[in-house]
């Protein structure tokens, strides 16, 4: 298999308070890593530093592909007011000159038909011409992940995407990720809140404490005492 | 901790108080002076009764002003847009420390000064009528609907932001389908209710020359034309009533 995402020595620290201290992790095509770990263990700032949204003070970050990783967000973050293909649109505008990109309107044809593509892989085709708002939580987290799916990334990187969800719609969401993971090759890497899922769902498990990968499970072996030592609540450094 | 509590709560109801029998000395408060003399606003209402509906000489002319009031309030408004937007993004949050101060201290200081002020300040330059109206509306505009603006695009959520700049998306890309999608509809709903506001605005600035249907109601109280007075009242009263229910039609189609 070849790795999509490597990280190597991923060091961040906000003020005296060191949120990463020195992760490494990799995620290959075709896999889905769930990242575990209790409130304030540096998972949600790993895959913020992945992407560019926070800089990290140290490390190391590879991606495959010629675009920069792809991301959804626990609250989903659509422009509710805009039309579901309108939003699935916006995850395609770079590169594009600004004379096609700064409205709906001036969107190539080719970028509305690559969206419609993967409105249909997240199977919400029928709901292109619908407002972003008029739809559930988990059909707008699954416009999200086709608004990712639309720049064209060979990495997706998943926070916390179904912890505003309830559990029909959360499974939905995973199985999802599961299969854009192993059908269509992609490296999908998303930080979990919920054990069960990453058992249920994921390929590999990692375990994140005080700012360190301290667990690498192949899902199917995860223990109980391996979760109990990721949130042992003495363990847990109050911020 | 408890009685802390309690001496802080009295400290605050006695300032209030306190503050209250000032107020009431300085604003020469005197409801004697009210009953004494209610008959001689009696008389003056009464002689406002009935209306004077002359075509010709009433209700022509003020229809014709209500429309040069309506046209004051909408550019005093609208012209306002291009400086109060460049002020208002320069005012948000997370800029430069001294751009933000300069942008919202500017405002500040157009928005403490009443139009009333730019008023007698452009009919020198400009003369009387409705252009000085304008200008001192659009001036104050700029002032109280920046400052608006500001905090309205400084409330909004940097997600859906965050989410196309992951995508690689740049400045502009995420400004025109992130950022002003979401703050539009607000932007819009301030505009129509400073739009609202600067109509009734104009009425006073009538009294410095201005011009429109506040021109003429100062000119018939100053010539005892009660009776026009009342109908120039109605007339103002209909416009009003008519643009707070266009914007709130307005904002609440924006709001869904």
């Amino acid at each position: 298999m070849d790795t999509a995402l490597s990280v190597k020595g991923l060091r961040k620290s906000f003020g005296d308070r060191t949120v990463l201290n020195g992760v490494d992790f990799r995620v290959d095509s075709g896999e889905l890593v769930v990242l575990l770990g209790a409130n304030g263990s540096g998972k949600s700032t790993a895959l913020r530093c992945v992407v560019g949204l926070t800089k990290p003070d140290a490390g190391e970050v590879k991606i495959a592909g010629k675009t920069s990783a792809a991301m959804v967000f626990q609250q989903i973050h659509l422009v509710r007011r805009r039309s579901v293909i309108d939003n699935v649109c916006a995850g395609g505008l770079a590169g594009l000159p600004l004379s096609r990109s700064l409205a709906p309107v001036l969107f190539p044809k080719e970028l509305k038909e690559r969206a419609m593509s993967c409105l249909e892989r997240v199977g919400l085709a029928d709901r292109a011409r619908d407002k972003a708002s008029k739809l559930s939580g988990g059909q707008q987290q699954r416009v999200a992940v086709a608004r990712a799916l639309c720049q064209g990334a060979k990495v997706l990187l998943a926070d916390e995407p179904v912890s505003a969800l309830d559990p029909a719609a959360a499974k939905q969401v995973m199985d999802l990720l599961a299969e854009l993971a192993h059908e269509d090759g992609l490296a999908v890497a998303a930080v979990l809140h919920q054990p069960d899922l990453a058992r249920r769902h994921a390929d590999r498990v990692l375990g994140l404490l005080h700012g360190e990968i301290r667990l690498a499970r192949p899902a199917g072996e995860l223990s109980e005492s391996d979760i109990d030592a990721l949130y042992a609540p003495d363990l847990v450094v109050e911020a | 901790m408890k009685t802390r509590k309690y001496l802080t709560t009295f400290g605050i109801v006695a300032a209030l108080a306190v503050a209250h029998v000032f107020a009431w000395r300085g604003a020469e408060i005197s409801p004697g002076a009210l009953a004494d003399g209610w008959h001689g606003m009696a008389r003056f209402l009464g002689e406002a009764v009935p209306p004077d509906l002359d075509w010709a000489t009433v209700v022509q002319p003020g229809l014709e002003a209500c429309l040069v009031t309506l046209a004051m309030g909408l550019l005093g408004t609208t012209l306002s847009v291009p400086i109060a937007l460049a002020l208002a993004v320069l005012g948000t949050r997370g800029r430069n420390p001294v751009v933000f101060q300069l942008a919202r201290g500017i405002m500040s200081l157009l928005r403490a000064t009443p139009e009333i002020v730019f008023g007698l300040i452009f009919v020198t330059a400009v003369g009387l009528g409705p252009f000085a109206g304008v200008l001192a509306l659009l001036t104050h505009n700029i002032g109280v609907m920046g400052k608006l603006w500001s905090e309205a695009m400084d409330e909004v959520d940097p997600g859906p932001a965050d989410a196309l700049r992951v995508s690689g998306a740049n400045g502009a890309q995420v400004v025109a389908n992130a950022v002003l999608p979401a703050v539009v509809p607000a932007l819009v709903g301030l505009l129509l209710y400073r739009l609202d506001v600067n109509v009734r605005s104009s009425l006073t600035l009538g009294v410095v020359g201005a011009g429109g249907i506040g021109f003429l109601i100062y000119q018939s109280i100053q010539l005892f034309q009660f009776k026009q007075m009342a109908t120039y009242i109605l007339m103002v009263l209909v416009v009003v009533i008519v643009v707070d229910l266009f914007s709130a039609a307005v904002r609440r189609r924006l709001a869904r």
